[in-house]
């Protein structure tokens, strides 16, 4: 397609002209996007703008009813046959995918039955298949990166809302991602345990940790983000700099978004 | 006349003519465990098998497995035991033009396997609905199967909710082992009616019979519940 530039070696993720259906419910309305290498997109917008739906697009927990996604330069649930033709790709090629793209969610999802490390090593022994001393050691230094290698053997029932969420990012960085979703990681927070997993999205962000972030969190959008992308009715409304989307929105509706959320 | 009748109970508890008898009995009770064992085995995987089917978003595999419960939950026991000991050796004949036949054992255990998987395809399939949806996204979105998913993330999940009931089920099937005694298994239940028509004494001998049953059952049921809820507790 002529809308797709060539591949510049550092696009991680890149989403071409993605429409989404809900039944008759047109979610996303032709967003394209492009996130590159180390970069920090936070994705922000009303709830029901889509932005959650455009995220868990990205690995094809949703399928896209049109458009497409690369990540890391494969197209993403979908693939052309020898006549050009677009046909679903295989399980398989979406599982593989999968594999290179870490996401956190509203809700942690830490496995109960599982122990903080158990839920970390998981992945990487059973779908990785990566040797066990291997991944204990990268458990280990991701649990003492997060702080919370003194709770290891925790079931995620004993740990609070935070140290769980901090669990849940470090189960998906040990696969070694190229490209981290999070999906309003500190929404289902209490207030006083945001700052702890916003802390840890902070020094991921400065480690150069490619990151698409859909947050309400305002201040943690201006600070960290390289790129912010405002959401509306499933369309971009405003894309720029922090500053540029944040302080300078060019639309009313951008403005009164902002106002509503700053009070 | 109620001293007679208080007489006659009075004789309904005797040990020692179960221990006489213990050389045909203690095997007849081994029976009932042996049936038990196998059933489960057979119960548990179609079980398991037809609540996944009934859980696919195939709407044919989704049918048959519906079909399937339904046909084993609904029919009583005792008809399937009868029907799996005489119609499918029956037509088998018919169709190899050879006598064939089914042992006692061998109709008892796919029949109880057959009716109680019935039970077992609900159980499951409430278990595996009771893990949250979002604890499944995270195993895909790590990349796993749909089978690894089920066999590492839900099923542990929906065995330790399942439980209560699994353990239920497992004292029904118990129980229901002591039907196979109507197609000559040899079972407890059996050499006690065997004994029972010797002996002459009814009494002592059927009420033994209901006694050991009982405990054995009241046991397991006690026993089951003492070590599995710490275990289904730590992890929530």
């Amino acid at each position: 397609m002529s809308t797709i530039p060539d591949d510049p070696g550092d696009v991680v993720v890149r989403v071409v002209d993605l429409h989404k259906y809900f039944g008759d419910l047109e979610v996303l309305k032709g967003v394209s996007l492009e996130v590159h290498q180390g970069d920090v997109l936070t994705m922000l917008g009303a709830s029901g703008s889509g932005k959650t739906t455009l995220l868990r697009c990205i690995n094809f927990l949703e399928e896209p009813t049109s458009g497409e996604i690369y990540v890391g330069g494969r197209p993403m649930g979908f693939q052309h046959d020898a006549s050009g033709r677009r046909r679903h790709a295989p399980q398989r090629e979406i599982n593989a995918m999968r594999m290179d793209i870490g996401m956190v969610f509203q809700q942690f999802n830490l496995w109960p039955h599982m122990t903080a490390f158990e839920n970390i090593i998981e992945a990487p022994r059973r779908v990785r298949r990566q040797p066990r001393e291997q991944v204990e050691e990268e458990a280990n230094r991701l649990l003492e990166k997060i702080g919370l290698l003194d709770k290891k053997d925790q079931y995620p029932a004993r740990l609070s809302g935070g140290q769980q969420q901090r669990v849940a990012i470090a189960r998906a960085l040990a696969m070694q991602p190229k490209v981290m979703l999070f999906d309003e990681p500190t929404s289902s927070l209490d207030p006083e345990l945001i700052g702890e997993v916003l802390g840890v999205m902070r020094t991921l962000a400065e480690e150069g940790t490619t990151m698409i972030v859909v947050t309400h969190e305002i201040g943690f959008a201006r600070e960290v983000s390289d790129r912010v992308v405002l959401l509306h009715d499933g369309r971009i409304e405003e894309e720029g700099t922090p500053d540029e989307v944040i302080l300078n929105p060019k639309s009313d509706r951008s403005r009164q978004f902002f106002s509503t959320l700053l009070h | 006349m109620p001293d007679t009748i208080f007489e006659t109970l009075g004789g309904a508890f005797d040990p020692e003519l179960f221990w006489e008898y213990r050389g045909v009995l203690l095997p007849g009770l081994l029976y009932n465990f042996y049936v038990f064992f196998l059933t489960v085995g057979i119960a548990i995987g179609l079980g398991l098998a037809a609540a996944v089917l009934r859980l696919s978003p195939n709407f044919l595999l989704r049918g048959f497995g519906t079909v399937y419960a339904e046909l084993c939950r609904n029919a009583p026991e005792y008809v399937v035991l009868i029907w799996i000991f005489y119609v499918p050796p029956l037509l088998l004949s018919v169709a190899m033009e050879q006598n064939i036949s089914f042992t006692p054992v061998l109709a008892a255990v796919i029949a109880l396997g057959l009716s109680s998987s019935g039970y077992f395809t609900e159980t499951f399939r409430a278990g595996i609905l009771s893990v949250p949806k979002g604890h499944i996204e995270a195993a895909r979105a790590l990349g796993m199967s749909r089978t690894l998913a089920l066999r590492r993330v839900v099923l542990p999940q929906a065995v330790r909710h399942m439980l209560p009931e699994a353990m239920n089920q497992l004292v029904s099937l118990f129980k229901a082992t002591t039907l196979v005694s109507l197609i000559a298994v040899p079972d407890l239940l059996y050499q006690v009616s065997i004994v029972a028509a010797r002996e002459g004494k009814a009494l002592p001998l059927y009420s033994g019979a209901a006694i050991i049953y009982f405990l054995l059952i009241f046991g397991f049921s006690t026993l089951a519940q003492r070590y599995s809820n710490p275990w289904r507790e730590k992890s929530r």
